[in-house]
């Protein structure tokens, strides 16, 4: 059964569609890239997908269950701007959690707040550094042992050393127990090594849906002149020219024509390519 | 569930417990106090009928004098708790969560949105409620040893004595209380909330209390014109007036002028007694009338008060309720 799909979903705020028809399917206990840059509707898409946001149009489902305006029993969510009660100590807040669900496991919370350097359960949460208080909120998340973890912006505001850290208790629960991942990112190292599905989304729309090695390997980098860009096929995604020579970012690309060196790109310059695409388009579409 | 709210509540619910166990600690002295201030002014027999008893001179105006301002202060608090309810626990109950976006965890906990509100309501507000109420008994029952003596010397519908007695503080707290938790739901600002919520509050209650003593309670009495009615009952008179031979009210702009005009004789000299009373009845006035409604039915004109600020409560409470499920 898949952990998330989305039929035609839009949402609409007063008169901006933060998002819109989007259609997409997400495999089962993969770890999904949800790219794109700030303000493309990438938080949009996650509060719909926990049940917090209820689409404008379309419908999501999660595990084969639409949402109804409420979070389905096998998802959890972690929120960007992490909230958590900040008067209350760690020990009292995951007592919270408990109160609040049906299933919860406080032998997984401790489990993951005993990683890395440890979460003192008697401090008060808002005394927590920023790390710290990324792994108490993602303890809390798994405490609901879910099934598909939605994660918005995990790694925001960490120091590299905290950073990798988070990204280890995420990878060990996906190995443990094949929990499905969507996390959110506009910074592509974060993800870069973890991740093995992506979806680009741009303007509200999704760009790029795939397995990585997949969509890597159906995109063409080719450098060659200024001058010749005609014997080149393929779907142009986006394209960088100086004065001397002109790189293109091409989608189910021919063979290089004489003239052209070509090269599968990496993720970094996959997202490039597509995120300054939309960026031109944008802006030639305010230019009238 | 209840935990959780209990815990996120604490500091609220240690205040109510401080206010009743401090409150109820010097009611209680002050109550004792007074009577040993009554029997050793040798007034104590006094607290039934102030006007009428024999006392020591100047014991009586001796007393009111010292009294009056711990009277008032005790009035003044039951008066004041439902706004403070109102201010401090319902205007910060969902908008701090909102404000500090803790109800994103909330919501997506498998507890559902209603259960969460309701649970939060409920310890917020129940507890709230007992101490008002258990206050106000208290000062009800320190101020019915003073009798007459006391601010009870003014009588139910008294504006003062009114607002602190039977079942009206508790309509007030659930209002001010259900108008904080929705402008705080509504506005998701605390203190706006809090500052909304109190000038609102104060407005509407003397808007509305002002509206409740309709003359659907009131009880006609009359006498004929002319006869001294014997002793009136004490109550608040709604309207006075006259009526006429067949039992109907004088419209008062008419019977303005009349009266107006049997006050002098034909030939412009103030008119006598009897003839400004013969003068009445050949202008048609029958009777002398006036609505009250006996102090013996205040407790009905307060389950109109209460009935009024409950359903005021209940609709914003269904507004809070509306404002949270479209919370996203």
């Amino acid at each position: 059964m898949t952990p998330l799909t989305a039929t035609a979903v839009g949402k609409r705020y007063r008169t901006r569609w933060a998002v819109r028809d989007c259609s997409f399917s997400l495999p089962e206990g993969k770890v999904v890239a949800l790219l794109g840059a700030n303000g493309a509707g990438k938080s949009t898409l996650l509060r719909m997908a926990a049940g917090l946001v209820r689409p404008t149009t379309g419908e999501l489902s999660v595990f084969g269950t639409p949402l109804r305006g409420r979070i389905h029993p096998d998802v959890s969510f972690l929120a960007q701007n992490r909230p958590l009660y900040r008067d209350l100590t760690v020990r009292e807040l995951v007592r919270v959690g408990a109160a609040m669900n049906d299933r919860w496991s406080a032998d997984r919370v401790r489990e993951v707040l005993a990683l890395q350097a440890g979460v003192d359960h008697d401090a008060k949460v808002r005394t927590l550094s920023a790390g710290s208080v990324t792994q108490v909120a993602i303890a809390m998340a798994l405490g609901r042992l879910p099934r598909l973890l939605l994660l918005d912006e995990p790694l925001a505001d960490l120091d590299p050393l905290a950073r990798e850290e988070t990204l280890r208790i995420i990878m060990a629960e996906v190995a443990d127990r094949g929990t499905t991942v969507v996390m959110s990112s506009h910074v592509l190292a974060d993800l870069r090594e973890v991740c093995d599905h992506m979806l680009l989304v741009d303007e509200g729309r999704v760009q790029v849906d795939g397995d990585v090695e997949e969509v890597l390997a159906r995109h063409r980098v080719l450098v060659g002149p200024v001058t010749d860009e005609s014997t080149v096929e393929g779907e142009l995604v986006s394209a960088t020219r100086t004065q001397r020579q002109s790189t293109l970012l091409l989608k189910d690309a021919g063979p290089a024509p004489e003239g052209w060196a070509g090269a599968e790109p990496d993720l970094d310059s996959l997202v490039m390519g597509y995120l300054r695409a939309s960026r031109e388009r944008r802006a030639s579409a305010q230019r009238g | 569930m209840i935990w959780a709210s209990l815990r996120l509540q604490r500091l609220q619910l240690l205040t109510l417990l401080g206010t009743l166990v401090v409150g109820a600690g010097v009611i209680v002295l002050l109550r004792s106090n007074m009577i040993d201030a009554l029997d050793s002014a040798q007034i104590a027999h006094c607290v039934r009928a102030a006007d009428q008893c024999v006392a020591p001179d100047g014991a009586v105006k001796a007393f009111r004098t010292t009294w009056s301002t711990p009277f008032e202060t005790a009035q003044l608090l039951i008066i004041g708790l439902p706004a403070l309810i109102g201010v401090f626990i319902g205007a910060p109950l969902f908008a701090l969560e909102l404000e500090q976006g803790t109800h994103v965890l909330a919501f997506t906990q498998s507890v559902s949105r209603t259960r969460w509100m309701l649970s939060k309501l409920v310890v917020a507000l129940v507890p709230a409620l007992v101490v008002l109420v258990v206050l106000q008994h208290l000062v009800g029952w320190w101020l019915d040893a003073a009798g007459s003596l006391g601010p009870l010397y003014n009588g139910p519908f008294n504006r003062v004595n009114f607002a602190i007695q039977g079942v009206s503080p508790l309509g007030y707290a659930l209002f001010a209380f259900a108008l904080g938790t929705f402008l705080g739901a509504l506005t998701r600002r605390t203190l706006a909330a809090m500052t909304a919520g109190l000038v609102a509050f104060v407005v509407v209650r003397f808007a509305v209390s002002g509206l409740v003593t309709g003359s659907v309670f009131a009880e006609r009495r009359a006498t004929a014109v002319g006869e001294v009615p014997e002793q009136r009952e004490s109550g608040l008179v709604l309207t006075t007036g006259w009526l006429d031979a067949s039992g109907q009210a004088v419209p008062s702009d008419r019977a303005s002028v009349l009266n107006q005009a049997c006050k002098t004789t034909p030939g412009g000299s103030p008119n006598t007694e009897e003839g400004y009373l013969a003068c009445l009845r050949e202008s048609g006035f029958a009777q002398n009338y006036w609505d009250v409604i006996p102090d013996s039915r205040a407790w009905q004109v307060h389950l109109v008060d209460v009935a009024v600020f409950g359903v005021l409560a209940v609709v914003l409470l269904a507004g809070t309720t509306w404002a949270l499920r479209r919370q996203s």
